[in-house]
């Protein structure tokens, strides 16, 4: 009994192939719009995610208020310096600190002048350490910053391709960085994400006399003991600089984050824009619907010799509406099948393009199952409501008229 | 003869209404999304154009070059500085001079403490008076800023209404970076919220606070009557090459116009806009996929009505042309109820968007070339969609079509 539900409506669409494709095509296109879309933007905070908690979980990060809008640097308004970083170092359950301090700035190589990025690192090894693991540096040819290093850098990987400057920048060539003379003792390995793979670093004392910023600090980077609480060493850090900055609470002018609220605030900004392309491209599958309701009709007209026939074998109006709903719900279903195939090879293949041409730290595509299911009872239950309607209709006819109908 | 064609067409359109009717609904919802997303991401243009072109077309920019992050001034390498005024002002065909510091600072009001930005007014009177004139600054309350050396501020519209829980009003002290201002000023709205968010102070009192002398963030002039803006800006980049003696090409500053900020903005709209009207544009595929499959339907079910028209002497050419017409009608009314619906959404979102922010940058753009290029979009859609049927129709043999 069952079983003729399917198989009926499943003759039918074999029957008449042009027409049914056609209504598929239509749902196939929505489908493949809405889930590409999904599973690009997943993809897309999935790397930031990633990148965030290879941060580690064990370390918070102080910056000044207000330095939302002038990344790198403290601003006029607050200046957090190197005594600061003894002061958070201090806080029992602190594990090691390190402060570093980042800014644009011009860079001339092979007589070409351009715009980077240049961060102020420790020198000392274990703070490099603690700032190393959180950005994933790792050397891949010369050395690291030593103590008695004063104008030597180490270039990120983009610089040993011929783009940037028109010649690759090799060990022991010399960049100007601020019209001073820097040495390149060191390459680092390719991380995939280019700002990170643009990073020049020098020693944290060089640049604060270069840079005349002195011992301001940008970013203080704090690991916690193994097995303390993170958040809660963030509130007795929280309450150690209030007290040596002379600030009452809640008049805070620095904050500590850890990496998840680091995080919080891009990917907010990633889900509105999902929610606006993903409601953009669903419109294709209202369509799409329409598109179901209007086959439907068009079969229950053509079959209305037919129903008149089950109807006079004693089939009930129920029996014919469940044949037609499973029928348009089929539409969907199908529909849903090849659109999120066709969805997810789609958002796979810009995957590979854009890892290949930008690096993996951007985007890292995975097939999310929950997804899928989720897609293909959407399509069904889409299939089944546009075809509702056509079924009542075809439910409602009446035997004898219909059977007169020619 | 081609009356007959019309009357043909929207006879049988008439006769399926529900087929018709949602067929169209198809192409209408697509037009609707697409006409709604060109026509507010259009007046979001004109809207930013409008505010830039009121800084006028004799206006030129120069700020030190940096990376690109931040406000003018901050992650700059080597900042521009009272002896680059002077320089500027030297060179021929500049009219007026103006240096400003825009920064970051702390604001303390009611007890709450937050960070917002500042920015400075000239000394020099005719300088405010270009700064007034080129910002558009008016005031809704109070006076602009008349003594250069008192504690004094012009705030933003925002301060007077929801940056702090308490909004701030005339004669209110607000103190930034621990020092007591008093508000003298209020500005009206602008729309703009990086001008609504900002504080307006007198030069030498911030230069006190924060201790910086002799830096200057952004150095916005005024050529004179009748000379070429971009030869003006040419000479400037030579005298402070010069100056700061770099090279062609090794500029640590930039000198712009306003159209050149402009036209960088309006690329980032037009791929914006290019995105979000190419995924909307999606449905109307799927729509015309509608139009094709109620055409096949329609094209069989009239398989004797064409064997008819053939009989009576209709050439395939004639057959081909009605059901092209059929099919491109269908899209055409899809296409102006669409239209029709796709403005209203978008004045809709304007006159909801107005409420909410106050602000005029999203409004809608309801222009002529845009209603038409639907139009014909959504005809074209109709009618290529009904090409194969159409075909299918032409190709049957007369014979044929009686027997089945």
């Amino acid at each position: 009994m069952i079983k003729d539900y399917f198989q009926l409506p499943w003759r039918e669409i074999k029957r008449r192939k042009l027409r049914s494709w056609l209504t598929l095509l239509g749902v196939i296109i929505g489908i493949a719009a809405v889930v590409s879309l999904i599973t690009l933007g997943q993809g897309l905070q999935n790397a930031i995610e990633k990148q965030f908690s290879a941060l580690g979980e064990d370390k918070l990060f102080i910056t000044a208020k207000g330095s939302a809008l002038t990344p790198g640097l403290s601003t006029d308004a607050v200046k957090i310096r190197d005594k600061d970083v003894k002061v958070v170092g201090r806080v029992s359950d602190v594990r090691k600190t390190a402060g570093m301090i980042f800014t644009t700035a011009r860079i001339e190589f092979n007589d070409n002048v351009r715009y980077f990025v240049v961060s102020g690192m420790p020198t000392d090894p274990e703070e490099r350490a603690l700032l190393g693991e959180a950005q994933s540096y790792k050397i891949e040819s010369g050395r690291s910053l030593e103590k008695s290093d004063r104008f030597k850098v180490v270039v990120g990987f983009e610089y040993t391709q011929k783009g940037l400057f028109g010649r690759a920048v090799e060990l022991g060539d010399s960049l100007l960085i601020l019209n001073q003379e820097f040495k390149v003792v060191g390459i680092l390995e390719r991380i995939g994400s280019p700002p990170d793979d643009q990073s020049l670093l020098i020693p944290f004392d060089t640049f604060g006399d270069v840079f005349g910023t002195g011992d301001e600090v940008g970013l203080i980077v704090a690991q916690v003991q193994p097995g303390e609480d993170t958040s809660a060493v963030g509130d007795e850090i929280t309450k150690e600089l209030r007290k040596s900055r002379g600030l009452k609470e809640g008049e805070e002018d620095f904050s500590v984050q850890t990496p998840e609220q680091l995080s919080a605030a891009f990917t907010t900004i990633l889900d509105i824009v999902q929610v606006v392309l993903v409601g953009i491209a669903a419109i294709s599958l209202l369509v799409g619907g329409v598109g179901i309701m209007n086959t439907m009709y068009t079969a229950v007209l053509q079959r209305t010799k037919e129903i008149g026939v089950m109807k006079a074998l004693g089939a009930k109006n129920s029996h014919v509406l469940t044949l037609f709903v499973v029928e348009s719900g089929f539409y969907g279903l199908g529909g849903g099948l090849i659109g999120v195939i066709l969805g997810i090879g789609f958002a796979k293949l810009v995957g590979i393009i854009f890892v290949a041409v930008v690096g993996p730290a951007f985007l890292s595509v995975e097939v999310n199952y929950s997804l899928v299911v989720g897609t293909l009872i959407f399509s069904f239950v889409i299939g089944c409501l546009s075809g509702l309607a056509p079924a009542r209709r075809a439910s409602q006819l009446n035997p004898v008229q219909s059977l007169r109908y020619e | 003869m081609i009356q007959d064609y019309f009357k043909l067409a929207y006879k049988s359109a008439r006769q399926r209404k529900m087929r018709s009717w949602l067929t169209m609904i198809g192409i209408f919802v697509g037009i609707a999304a697409v006409v709604a997303l060109i026509s507010l991401s259009q007046g979001l243009k004109v809207a930013i154009s409008q505010q830039f072109l009121s800084l006028g077309t004799d206006k030129l920019i120069v700020q030190a070059a940096g990376g690109g992050f931040g406000p003018p001034g901050t992650a700059v390498s080597k900042p521009l500085t009272e002896k680059d005024k002077s320089v500027i002002e030297k060179v021929r065909g500049v009219d007026l001079v103006v240096g400003r510091l825009i920064r970051i600072v702390q604001m303390k009001f009611n007890d709450e403490i937050k960070y917002g930005y500042v920015v400075t007014m000239p000394k020099n009177k005719e300088e405010q008076v270009l700064t007034i004139e080129a910002n558009n600054y008016k005031l809704a309350e109070g006076k602009f800023l008349e003594n250069e050396d008192s504690f004094e501020v012009l705030i933003g519209n925002d301060f007077a209404d929801d940056f702090f829980d308490k909004s701030l009003h005339l004669r209110d002290t607000i103190v930034l970076q621990d020092h007591e201002f008093k508000v003298v000023g209020i500005l009206q709205k602008s729309g703009n919220p990086q001008q609504d968010g900002t504080i307006i102070l007198p030069e030498s009192p911030l230069r006190k606070i924060l201790g910086v002398d002799d830096i200057y963030d952004i150095i916005p002039l005024r050529v004179e009557e009748g000379e070429n803006v971009d030869v003006v800006a040419e000479n400037i980049r030579e005298e402070l090459r010069k100056e700061h003696n770099v090279d062609e090409g090794k500029e640590d500053f930039s000198v712009e116009t306003p159209q050149q900020v402009l036209s960088i903005l309006n690329n980032i709209l037009a791929v914006v806009q290019g995105v979000l009207v190419g995924i909307a544009a999606i449905s109307l595929v799927v729509g015309g996929i509608g139009i094709m499959n109620t055409m096949y339907t329609a094209v069989i079910e009239r398989t004797k009505e064409i064997g008819v028209m053939k009989a009576v002497g209709a050439t395939s050419k004639n057959i081909m042309l009605l059901f092209l017409i059929e099919s491109g009608f269908l899209g055409l009314f899809g296409g102006i109820i669409g239209v029709t619906l796709g403005f209203g959404i978008s004045k809709l979102i304007e006159i909801i968007s107005f409420q909410i922010f106050e602000s005029a940058l999203i409004t809608a753009e309801i222009s002529l070339s845009l209603l038409f290029g639907a139009l014909l979009f959504a005809f074209s859609v109709g009618a290529i969609s009904g090409v194969f049927p159409a075909r299918q129709a032409a190709k049957l043999k007369p014979v044929e079509a009686f027997r089945r």
